[in-house]
């Protein structure tokens, strides 16, 4: 399968001409089956799927907006762009290349605790950390992967969060079922709006897995709930350690 | 009879004495209560229209042979142009015009804040347009921008003069007083984000320039062009039928207007320049913030012994000085007050009036420094406003023409009474809390200001003024006043507005001041159609003016008998009855504001900061109300962008380069309607006696002045953290509960 380059996209008012895109709601399997979630599922329909584990169902309803759920699929959600301004905005930083983060010296109130020496951009995706905490497996058009190899931090060589090639597509997701999962979220208003801080949690037998949506760079896997004290956030991300912490509490205490 | 006076004419709390001619208001006002039409709920008489998309707005314009502008803005706070070549842009495709800072006078080789515009193109698409605008050959000096407020303060960097007041001596009332507040509040730069983003399209017709415009002020932008294109007045026809919200932004032309209509002239073409929502977010105004120093002295009964406030209010790199310090001048009976307001100059996008400037900001300090004030003392917060309750102007002793404030107060007593009831509702985290701020505001109108009314054979009406609605449900109030005058159905009413050309002068849609302005002016028309009228039906049927009156669709006789209004207007066939109206003076010697009271009830969570507005009840005393139904929306609409203002809302620049961060509406944070509280809206609907033929004052600004301080009250209550500080979101709020757990630690009390 070969993947059109976009060659003549008409950027105005920031919208796309639609024939100028490949529809790759052909090629992208749809709809859950058992375990298996087609990368081309709605989140409208995952947030009332009452089969699939309930973090995962509750980070699709926290996310975005109704309209905006009934036209995204989870294939996408899970590689959106940063939210960061800087980034947005086309400012020369470390994710586009630059030398610097300049959310560092200004106004992060949005972005990293962990993870954020070289990049201080938050990872946006709800369902990327219900599906992290999970265990998740992503399959590509070219390979299987765990959810966690997917996001890798932007390094010096590669500033890119995933580590998927060029023209890869995520065709499926492979999600099992923990015997309990939570999903809370703490943001700047009722709806529609990117995560502050997510907690996913969700236990297997005697263990129990957690993950962080919008504290670092990329979803972030958290390896207890001791582990938040060694978050290295910046002056005005220090807030979001406070907050992560009742939000782990509350989520484990769901799923005790 | 025409009569020419000195007059003192207000908008949003900028006061000017000017000469008017008005016409004697010889109208008794109606008696008090619902009428036939006017109190009673109406539906938008343009809601169809609107929701079908029938009614076209500026945005919809699709003018033969249009071209379309973009508008090369500095992408620096502060920079000079050092080298500017348009001819590139000259050499792209579409392109049918470009203009550059030696062309047009808003145009500017220094940049003084990010947006200013430098260069224009004219194309005949969008995208060529921003095509072109990318192909200019421009190469900037980026210049050190000043963009810290204590900076600016040190270096005397101010847009106008600071503005001082005193009355009575504050020392002497601190010293009086048995407690004092002493605090330093703040308040963010938000950004109106009206649906339809600022745009005109202009088109010359010969001699005449004809600008399609998304305005609150068709006259305003009429003068604006006229004088900056050397053009008699009236060869500047300015047009907007449906307009896409405005809330003080679009109170002048802005330079898109003047870019539009540069460009038309030199293609010869219509050419429409519209901000795209980044744009708009950059450069079509904001409210400033502000950093207010507030002391507040009150005697042990809660009588308040000194007010004492400084106001920097960051202005950005142009504006003027919004009245911040109203509120602590004016809303309570205090002997000792002394204000300072500075507008400080920054490298930053100028603000504009935003919904009651100055007031909300001024409000916020205040409301929220009395209750810190009144918890020291352990007073009710309401009996505490109550005592310093103003019986008069406390700045000049005159009087108020109406003052409804002490029934507010007595109207919002159940709803603060469930106080009890809700913080015994918190639960775990979950604390609960009620919060109350009281509201004034300007919002009285005044001449000039004119309507005509015409009557036709078939017996519709039809009312012609050169108003705007800016959204606010104006065409129905005014379709409603001139129906009960006439004692005719809201449904053979027409209003026609939206054209300098087709209609008399009218006043701005600002400052609250349409209804009150444009309301008699519309009553005295129809009812000069309907003495006509009735002098016609005397002679017709034989009998005495004096015994007939206008009622449900008929002349009535007193004697008996009576008479479809068709009977009469039947005979005209293509003839019509004409009538005039105008707006009469201002009650002299009194002053004429608004008042109200909002009472918030709020649920915190103490570990995530997490903060919901659960119930707003306001009431405000506004005059007679036109439209209920109206009103309710504007009070409605009023407290959800409050709430916005409150909590989740902030234009955020960068510190080092003044760049505007919160430029899409997923950056910047409006409220959602998942964000909507139950809003429990009242009015007290009594007629202003002192005030016009219809009693009736402005309602688009109270509604949004008290809420902040409401909800922050109410998260005291609830709390006991001192938020001083909005938006209150997780980061202000987390701090405040920190605090406040500190002080109980350390046993110390909860105001400074």
């Amino acid at each position: 399968m070969e993947l059109r380059q976009p060659s003549s996209l008409a950027d105005v008012d920031g919208l796309v001409e639609a024939e100028t895109l490949v529809d790759i709601r052909a090629v992208v399997p749809k709809g859950v089956s058992g375990t298996t979630i087609g990368a081309g599922t709605l989140l409208a329909e995952l947030e009332a799927d009452p089969e699939i584990p309930s973090a995962l169902r509750e980070a699709c309803r926290l996310a975005a907006s109704p309209q905006l759920r009934s036209m995204g699929t989870i294939g996408g959600n899970l590689l959106q762009a940063t939210r960061c301004w800087y980034w947005r905005l086309k400012y020369p930083c470390f994710l586009h290349g630059g030398s610097t983060c300049h959310a560092r010296q200004g106004e992060h109130r949005e972005h990293a605790i962990f993870g954020n020496e070289q990049c201080a951009s938050a990872h946006p995706s709800d369902p990327a950390a219900a599906l992290l905490a999970v265990g998740a497996t992503v399959r590509t058009d070219r390979r299987e992967l765990p959810i966690g190899e997917l996001y890798r931090l932007p390094t010096e060589d590669d500033r890119n969060v995933t580590a998927l090639e060029p023209g890869e597509l995520i065709l499926e997701l492979e999600v099992p079922r923990p015997e309990a999962s939570h999903y809370l979220k703490a943001m700047d208003r009722a709806r529609w709006a990117f995560p502050l801080v997510g907690v996913a949690a969700a236990r297997f037998g005697d263990g129990v897995r957690l993950a962080l949506a919008g504290v670092a760079p990329i979803p972030w896997a958290l390896d207890s709930a001791d582990a938040l004290e060694q978050a290295t956030p910046l002056p005005g991300t220090a807030y979001k350690v406070e907050l992560a912490r009742p939000l782990i509490r509350r989520a484990l205490d769901a799923i005790a | 009879m025409a009569r020419l006076i000195r007059t003192e004419k207000e908008v949003e709390g900028r006061y000017t004495e000017q000469w008017v001619v008005v016409e004697e208001d010889v109208l008794e006002q109606w008696p008090e209560g619902p009428l036939q039409t006017v109190g009673r709920p109406a539906t938008r008489v343009d809601g169809l229209a609107r929701a079908r998309g029938e009614a076209r707005y500026t945005q919809d314009l699709r003018l033969p042979g249009m071209l379309h502008a973009a508008v090369l803005r500095s992408p620096h706070a502060r920079a000079r142009v050092t080298r500017l070549d348009l001819e590139p842009a000259l050499a792209m495709a579409g392109v049918r015009g470009v203009i550059g800072p030696s062309d047009l006078e808003p145009l500017t080789n220094e940049p003084n804040y990010e947006g200013e515009a430098v260069a224009a193109v004219a194309a005949d698409t969008v995208a060529q347009a921003r095509a072109a605008v990318e192909a200019i050959d421009v190469e900037w000096e980026v210049l050190e921008p000043l963009l810290d407020a204590e900076q600016a303060l040190a270096q005397k960097s101010f847009v106008t003069n600071p503005r001082d007041y005193e009355r009575g001596d504050v020392e002497r009332g601190l010293a009086e007083a048995d407690a004092v507040v002493e605090a330093e509040y703040r308040t963010q730069s938000v950004l109106h984000n009206a649906l339809e983003t600022h745009q005109s399209a202009c088109e010359w017709e010969g001699d005449t320039l004809v600008v399609y415009t998304s305005t609150q002020f068709l006259w305003g932008v009429r003068d604006e062009v006229a004088k900056a294109f050397q053009l008699p007045k009236d060869k500047v026809r300015v047009i907007c039928r449906f307009m896409g919200g405005g809330f003080g932004a679009k109170g002048s032309a802005g330079d898109y207007t003047m870019i539009a209509a540069e460009l038309a002239k030199r293609t010869g073409r219509p050419v429409h320049c519209r901000l795209d929502r980044r744009e708009e977010n950059v450069n079509s105004g904001n409210r400033n913030p502000t950093i207010q120093k507030l002391r507040l002295g009150a005697r042990s009964d809660g009588t308040l012994t000194a007010i004492d406030a400084e106001y920097e209010c960051l202005l950005g790199w142009d504006g003027w000085l919004p009245p911040t310090a109203g509120p602590a001048q004016m809303l309570y009976a205090c002997e000792n007050v002394r204000t300072v307001e500075r507008g400080v100059r920054l490298n930053t996008p100028p603000m504009d009036a935003f919904r009651a400037p100055g007031f909300v900001e001024g409000t916020f300090g205040l409301e929220c420094a009395l209750d810190e004030l009144a918890a020291k003392l352990d007073l009710d917060p309401l009996e505490v406003r109550r005592r310093n309750h103003a019986d008069h102007d406390p700045m000049d002793e005159r009087p108020f023409s109406a003052k409804e404030l002490m029934e507010c107060y007595r109207r919002a007593e159940p709803h603060w009474e469930r106080r009890h009831e809700v913080r015994a509702r918190s639960e775990g985290p979950v604390q609960r809390g009620v919060g109350l701020a009281t509201q004034l505001w300007y919002g009285g109108g005044g001449p000039p200001s004119y309507a005509w009314v015409r009557l036709g054979g078939d017996g519709t009406v039809t009312v012609v003024t050169a108003m705007q609605d800016i959204g606010t449900g104006t065409r129905t109030a005014m379709a409603q006043i001139a129906a009960e005058e006439l004692g005719i159905p809201l449904e053979r009413v027409t209003v026609e507005l939206g054209d300098t050309a087709h209609g008399p002068y009218a006043v701005v849609s600002g400052g609250s001041s349409t209804t009150p302005s444009m309301g008699p002016a519309v009553r005295s028309a129809a009812a000069d159609v309907g003495r006509q009228l009735i002098e016609i039906a005397a002679q017709r049927f034989e009998t005495e003016e004096r015994v007939l009156r206008l009622e449900n669709g008929k002349i009535v006789s007193d004697l008996g008998g009576s008479w479809a209004i068709e009977d009469i207007t039947g005979l005209l066939e293509d003839g019509q009855i004409l009538g005039n109206g105008a707006r009469g003076p201002n009650p002299t010697g009194m002053r004429v504001l608004t008042f109200g009271i909002q009472v918030a009830e709020v649920a915190v969570d103490m570990e995530t900061g997490e903060v919901v507005v659960e119930r707003i009840y306001a009431v405000h005393d506004v005059g007679r109300v036109i439209n209920p139904l109206g009103a309710e929306s504007q009070i409605e609409g009023g407290i959800i962008q409050a709430i916005g203002h409150t909590l989740s809302e902030k234009r955020l620049l960068d510190p080092q380069t003044g760049k505007v961060l919160t430029r899409t509406l997923d950056s910047y944070k409006l409220p959602t309607f998942a964000d909507v509280p139950e809003i429990v809206a009242e009015l007290v609907d009594k007629p202003d006696a002192h005030l016009t033929n219809l009693g009736s004052k402005g309602l688009g600004e109270p509604p949004i002045v008290p809420t902040a301080a409401a909800i922050v009250n109410a998260i005291r209550d609830a709390t006991g953290a001192d938020v001083r500080e909005i938006p209150v979101d997780r980061e202000t709020m987390l701090r405040a509960l920190a605090e406040a757990r500190e002080r109980e630690k350390r046993g110390a009390p909860a105001a400074v």
